[in-house]
């Protein structure tokens, strides 16, 4: 496998709750290009810390993040920096599909509209369809491109909700358990588009099938009780993990 | 590591699979003394049941195979059950090998009854086959117990059964140089001490099976080749010369 550039590097990233210490002394280089999967029991801080790479915590009024996050060397956390900004660089996709209620077409020119992507009419329409089509659902929708995104299957709408994270044109995106709303096939297609994703975007997946996690990603970093257990190749850690707490999660043992 | 899936049925399924291994094992140790018991006493009776018996390894290995492809499409095993798998698949593999070759010296110990000239020089592979059967025997328990220490033991011992099988060798070419007659029963001989060296392989690969099953790693392949038969012209010159 070639190397990548590291894209994101956390340090020593701590993450407390009020009184709980949810995230405890991570550390991690994701490198672009790659899809990195998070996996871990529930209430492991998996989901926690995927939320720190974009702010998202910042919302939660007794979040406290301390630590380095740097995204291509820069301090996301540094005061300069505009969160809303981050976030058109650091994308997002959550676990249930939730289009606008809007048209399909405005869903997606969503953000290169209030980013100002996009000069003129034709302009848009260009970053719609090849957001759309990135999103590998073009040729699906693009007869009805003003009917409503809520009018869609889910698997359809995650593919929008996809497509629309891609139309700003982000370098990073980040999902939180994408297909765990979807059917198995719509699950497949979706898993497909995640590999496609990959030759443009960095991509940071939390997901609770390590089924899943073995099949799409390339870097698989294990969550226990608030630690980074172990982060390696994602083929080392199905078949020789080295620490025996990720040995007993990925095999089904109680840990 | 100790079995405690949440999924008990796993548990269950790995340890089947398990338990063929050690019948499929045992018969095949069985199969090695019966064949080399057989020659020694030239006891047909037994040689039959030797080539008999070879059906229900065979059909236990089959099992295996079967048990293990629905326990990979069933389960998804990963890490330590993924290498105990693909072990079990290769341990009975081997096995089977090693079985076959017991059967094969069975049918050369009824061949040779029937030959005038027979040799009546029988202890050598004795020894060999009592040396096979116990790295077998070795290997099987290192297996169970997932002891490293005994497995590299196994795979070192399989340099003995080199050179005892070198040895056999020249003193079969010397029979023959000795008196054409011998050609016939020596020939047959040999291919059972070959058969008994082959065995010794199957044998060190099932150890390093144990290796890859407890570290996850192959180790480096430094052992030393002990059959110079086939690379030495030195060893095809015998003591007469």
């Amino acid at each position: 496998m070639t190397t990548h550039a590291t894209k994101i590097s956390a340090e020593q990233v701590q993450v407390h709750y009020g009184d709980t210490h949810a995230i405890k002394d991570v550390s991690i280089g994701i490198l672009d290009n790659t899809v990195t999967a998070f996996i871990g029991p529930s209430g492991c801080g998996k989901s926690t810390f995927l939320r720190c790479l974009n702010r998202m915590n910042d919302t939660i009024d007794i979040c406290r993040v301390s630590g380095d996050i740097k995204l291509d060397g820069h301090d996301i956390y540094d005061p300069s920096v505009d969160p809303v900004q981050l976030r058109a660089r650091v994308g997002m996709v959550f676990q249930k599909p939730n289009p606008f209620p809007k048209s399909i077409y405005d869903n997606v020119a969503y953000g290169p509209r209030i980013h100002g992507l996009a000069r003129s009419k034709s302009e848009l329409d260009e970053i719609v369809e090849t957001a759309l089509r990135r999103g590998a659902i073009w040729d699906e929708v693009k007869d009805r491109l003003h009917a409503p995104g809520t009018g869609l299957s889910g698997g359809q709408q995650q593919r929008l909700c996809i497509a629309r994270a891609v139309a700003t044109q982000p370098e990073v995106l980040l999902m939180d358990e994408p297909c765990s709303a979807l059917d198995p096939i719509a699950t497949a297609q979706v898993e497909e588009l995640i590999d496609e994703l990959r030759e443009n975007f960095c991509v940071v997946i939390v997901t609770h099938s390590m089924q899943q996690a073995a099949r799409v990603s390339q870097k698989t970093a294990f969550f226990h009780l608030g630690h980074m257990v172990e982060y390696d190749d994602t083929s080392t850690i199905f078949t020789n993990p080295k620490d025996p707490r990720t040995e007993s999660y990925i095999t089904g043992r109680i840990g | 590591m100790v079995n405690n899936h949440i999924a008990s049925a796993f548990d269950r399924d790995l340890d089947k699979i398990q338990a063929q291994i050690m019948k499929m094992g045992g018969l095949v140790e069985t199969a090695i003394r019966d064949a080399a018991t057989a020659y020694e006493l030239r006891d047909l009776d037994l040689a039959a049941k030797v080539r008999a018996n070879d059906k229900t390894i065979d059909q236990i290995e089959e099992t295996i195979n079967d048990e293990c492809s629905k326990l990979i499409a069933l389960r998804a095993p990963t890490a330590i059950d993924l290498r105990l798998v693909l072990s079990v698949f290769k341990v009975s593999s081997n096995l089977e090998r090693i079985g076959d070759y017991a059967k094969n010296m069975a049918k050369r110990t009824i061949v040779l009854e029937g030959l005038a000239n027979s040799h009546d020089r029988r202890l050598g592979l004795k020894r060999l086959a009592r040396e096979v059967e116990l790295m077998l025997k070795d290997a099987l328990d290192a297996y169970v117990n997932r002891d490293l220490d005994l497995a590299r033991d196994v795979i070192a011992r399989d340099m003995d059964i080199d050179q005892m099988y070198n040895a056999l060798f020249r003193e079969f070419l010397t029979y023959m140089m000795e008196d054409p007659r011998n050609i016939t029963p020596c020939m047959h001989l040999h291919f059972m001490a070959k058969n008994l060296e082959r065995m010794g392989d199957h044998v060190t690969t099932i150890a390093e099976q144990v290796v890859f099953l407890v570290t996850g790693q192959r180790d480096e392949d430094e052992r030393d080749k002990g059959d110079m038969t086939s690379s030495d012209p030195e060893m095809s010159k015998t003591s007469k010369g």
